[in-house]
């Protein structure tokens, strides 16, 4: 205000106010993490609640991932095979250095997203429109936490069956691939099937990936989703941006992880 | 509605024919909008608007999203890199599937997530409202002045923000390979421009028109054909985001065969 000759008005710049925004999120997003991870500890399940849960997460997710993977392996193995073939006429090591590239990053990476955008939509739907309903307010009307009641659940689904369908359909995508490998490029199945690439490294960071993912998602699209805003409409952003975020926190990590596991073990 | 006693064979059927429905309502739609661009029939404003909301809106993420996958797939490449010792190949390595699988794979899934999840929503609410309709009343082709703007932008948005994204990604990898690798940015750029051939960055980008094409025509799709109101919604674009991701995989691998 003019009157306080204190606080001096300055012209705050497009510059500026994305970093005042970008730092509120997180403010908010570390403030739902805290929370998520107090309740875990703490809080009471109503039985059946996680189970239901990994149902939704996992179970329904199963067959959209193992499409998508299946056809990434088909890709990455006649891609990564034209250009073995430009460089060494020999391809008895397609199937080791893809099963390596598939444990350490793609499988969870590739799949992670696809959950991002599966999971992390439905979540943040579903916990938008109970805002917008004012159910959340009622949730804290009776004393309890909404990130207990309904982040906690997802977040505890999610790491599980991140895990599982990460193995499960990083097992469609190494299939898939052996039988590209064997179609296209006539490599013997006993011969692409090889492990003597894959080292502790490479399953540590694999599976570190995966439990990063897995707690990522549903905590940032819950987030998305408590936050919502307006009515459908609201609904309908807090959805998009779900997508958008939990996709980026995955990216995000993945840089970490695999630099960390890079440094560690390589 | 589904009954309780539905055996595999009914579920199974179930699920081929609302694929047909949803792959056919798709070809339709885009016959329907290769008739108007015959001689084009679209709203100039409009497209305009669209092209500024889809693609200028959209540089901050996709900017985001190329440096990360740069360093990633430095990071991933620097392992062989290890092995056998040849800094020389880091460009080749990281360039090549960044350029051609990587990049324009994740900059598409982050622009169905952020566009095409939005023109969903857009237009499902629209749908629901009967706005639509309104359109159609005042003899306005829904068709020439909502649908053809958006979908136009979104495959002409895509491949330019895939030019964007390549740049950085690029930026991203040779940063990273600098800092991580030890490897020096001139030996970066030696090794990617003596191995990377024009056609490598070519096939990236049809791919990402192909992309953008997919995107705008599921979630125009979904959009138009929701149904069951305010819930509804919500369903609808979670479907298209779903079959948007399933569509770009499906389409980069026809086109990985077809474009070697």
């Amino acid at each position: 205000m003019s009157a306080d000759p204190g606080s001096m008005e300055r012209i705050e710049g497009p510059l500026e106010a994305a970093a005042r925004a970008v730092l509120s999120d997180a403010r908010e997003l570390q403030g739902v993490f805290l929370r998520t991870l107090y309740w875990t500890a703490r809080g009471r399940r109503e039985p059946g609640e996680v189970a239901r849960q990994c149902y939704e997460v996992g179970y329904r997710s199963a067959f959209f991932l193992s499409v998508t993977m299946g056809f990434i392996g088909m890709i990455l193995v006649f891609q990564s095979g034209l250009q073995l073939l430009r460089v060494v006429p020999d391809l008895s090591q397609l199937g080791a250095t893809f099963l390596e590239l598939l444990v350490r990053d793609l499988g969870p990476t590739i799949s992670a997203m696809m959950l991002a955008t599966r999971v992390g939509a439905g979540i943040a739907a579903e916990i938008g429109s109970m805002v917008v309903t004012e159910q959340v307010d009622a949730l804290r009307m009776c004393g309890v936490d909404p990130v207990d009641h309904l982040v906690v659940p997802r977040f505890m689904a999610s790491m599980v069956m991140t895990v599982v369908l990460v193995m499960f359909s990083g097992l469609v995508s190494f299939a898939a691939g052996g039988a590209t490998a064997w179609f296209v490029f006539d490599v013997q199945p006993l011969t692409y099937a090889n492990f003597s690439l894959l080292d502790r490294g490479d399953l540590i960071t694999g599976l570190a990936k995966c439990v990063a993912y897995g707690a990522a998602i549903p905590i940032v699209s819950g987030w998305c989703g408590l936050t919502t805003r307006g009515g459908s409409e609201g609904v309908g952003s807090a959805t998009t941006s779900a997508v958008v975020n939990s996709s980026l926190a995955v990216i995000m990590l993945d840089l970490v992880i695999s630099g960390v596991g890079f440094v560690v073990f390589v | 509605m589904a009954t309780e006693e539905e055996g595999p064979a009914a579920q199974t059927g179930r699920a081929v024919l609302s694929l047909a429905t949803d792959v056919g309502g798709a070809a339709v739609l885009a016959a329907r909008l290769a008739r108007r661009m015959v001689p084009p029939r679209l709203d100039g404003p409009e497209l305009w608007r669209n092209l500024y909301r889809m693609g200028v809106r959209s540089l901050p993420i996709v900017g985001v999203t190329a440096l990360f996958t740069g360093g990633i797939m430095v990071i991933q490449a620097g392992v062989l890199i290890r092995r056998f010792g040849a800094e020389g190949l880091l460009g080749w390595g990281a360039g090549f599937t960044t350029l051609r699988e990587v990049g324009p794979i994740l900059i598409a899934l982050m622009f169905s997530g952020r566009v095409g999840a939005n023109n969903t929503a857009e237009l499902a609410t629209m749908t629901v409202t009967e706005q639509i309709d309104a359109l159609e009343t005042l003899a306005i082709d829904p068709l020439s002045y909502l649908i053809l703007p958006r979908v136009l932008s979104m495959v002409v948005m895509l491949f330019v923000l895939t030019v964007y994204g390549d740049v950085l990604a690029l930026l991203g990898a040779a940063f990273m390979g600098d800092a991580l690798l030890g490897v020096s940015t001139a030996t970066f750029w030696n090794g990617l421009l003596d191995a990377i051939r024009v056609w490598d960055l070519a096939t990236g980008l049809i791919k990402s028109a192909l992309f953008g094409g997919v995107i705008a025509l599921s979630s125009s799709h979904y959009g138009l054909s929701v149904s069951g109101g305010a819930p509804g919604v919500g369903r609808a674009v979670n479907a298209s985001v779903v079959a948007s991701a399933t569509g770009i995989f499906v389409c980069d691998y026809l086109a990985t065969y077809i474009l070697q």
